[in-house]
């Protein structure tokens, strides 16, 4: 069971590493903030499958805080860069 | 070859080039963006490195908070940034670059001269655990064994708001932080801004009370609950509240006030300043860290809304 989840973290590793390609990639900032939520998820997913294969499960508790957190960065994004997404013709509007 | 040790140089690989990506982009905006999924992936190299109380406060911080100053910031910088024209000279740059990897390589070399076991207290810490009655080492040394440095650290947070209030101009002292934030009432924002707060609220509180056994503690679960608060804000479901209001001053001193309080208590009736009498020392360390987390959740919520921008009325 260790090994099949330790193979699951490799996994998970390896589609952080491509979502870290489309942070370097871009085109736009907004490709690189979904890429960023990507990365955030993946990490939860890894955080909760390493808390049980390393028997630490203080890091459910770290996972719940990304969980909470990793979307508020991407609010920030969205309420402050908003100018440049409006002028990209991609804005809503959800804000003021 | 370990799968351990490959999940380990996997990881601090694509932290290294994230890194050395986010110095080289040359715009601002995509740099912050880079060093937000940094904070991301940094927290579970601590958590590996089995530094979970670590691990907690960078994923609060570095991950969500730490994110939304520099979004902010960066977003203010952008328009001032397209009208720079003049670049530094190659040589400042040249400098600047030499300077930066001397000092990489001089903790690089601190760092490898360190005498193998390094000097530590940590068993000791641990062999004194049960004079607070709380098990995790982390918290004893903060609010016991350390405990003039945590007080001192909650009167910088102190500090630090009173620096970002003194920002503001005369017309505006006293009135509330930041800009009024309108959001569509039936929109995605404003429906996870009255989704999230009741579970973070939950887990801001849980942080809290499991940081006395295991990881965690007031400032992790406080940073929660500030980003609960702020989310309501910026969807414009309420509004920041005026700086000159006695209650929230009120909540800013409460957590430093309450912890000299039990200090000059054990100064006065016990042998030292903070010392807690063994009997109640959890209690007192439990008291002090619930009039904390409201103290850091007021001080980062305002922190981050900034200087009084629109008068009280």
């Amino acid at each position: 069971m260790t090994e099949f989840l330790t193979a699951a973290v490799g996994l998970i590793l390896a589609m952080l590493a491509l979502g870290l390609v489309s942070i370097l990639r871009g085109p736009g900032d907004a490709d690189r903030m979904m890429a960023t939520q990507l990365i955030g998820t993946a990490g939860i997913a890894a955080l909760l499958l390493l808390g049980t294969v390393t028997g630490v499960p203080a890091a459910v508790d770290v996972a719940l805080i990304l969980a909470l957190l990793a979307t508020f960065a991407s609010i920030a994004f969205v309420k402050k860069g908003l100018p440049r997404l409006e002028a990209d013709g991609v804005g809503s509007a959800e804000d003021e | 070859m370990n799968i351990a040790t490959v999940f380990e140089i996997v990881l601090a690989s694509v932290v290294l080039g994230l890194a050395i990506w986010t110095i080289a982009v040359a715009e601002t905006y995509s740099a912050t963006v880079g060093f937000v999924a940094y904070s991301l992936l940094v927290a579970l190299i601590w958590v590996r490195l089995d530094a979970v109380d670590v691990a907690l406060t960078e994923a609060a911080i570095g991950g969500g908070l730490g994110g939304v100053v520099l979004l902010g910031a960066a977003a203010r910088l952008r328009d001032a940034e397209a009208l720079t024209v003049e670049q530094a000279s190659p040589i400042v740059r040249m400098s600047a670059a030499i300077l930066s990897a001397s000092i990489t390589a001089a903790l690089a070399f601190a760092i490898l001269l360190l005498p193998d076991p390094a000097p530590t207290l940590a068993p000791t810490v641990v062999a004194n655990a049960g004079a607070t009655g709380m098990t995790n080492p982390v918290t004893n040394v903060l609010m016991a064994f350390r405990g003039m440095d945590t007080m001192l650290e909650k009167v910088v947070l102190l500090l630090a708001i009173v620096g970002v209030w003194s920002l503001a101009s005369d017309r505006a002292w006293g009135g509330r932080p930041g800009p009024r934030h309108q959001a569509d009432p039936n929109g995605v924002l404003a429906f996870l801004a009255r989704l999230l707060p009741p579970a973070g609220i939950v887990v801001g509180v849980y942080i809290l009370w499991t940081g006395a056994d295991h990881p965690g503690g007031a400032f992790q679960g406080g940073a929660v609950l500030a980003s609960m608060w702020l989310l309501v804000i910026m969807a414009g479901l309420a509004d920041t509240p005026p700086v000159s209001s006695r209650w929230l001053r009120l909540i800013l001193v409460a957590g430093p006030g309450l912890f000299l309080a039990i200090g000059l208590g054990g100064l006065w009736l016990g042998p030292a300043f903070l010392s807690y009498p063994a009997a109640f020392a959890k209690p007192l360390i439990l008291g002090i860290e619930v009039a904390m987390i409201l103290t850091i959740a007021a001080t980062l919520g305002l922190l981050l809304a900034g200087a009084p921008e629109r008068s009280s009325q």
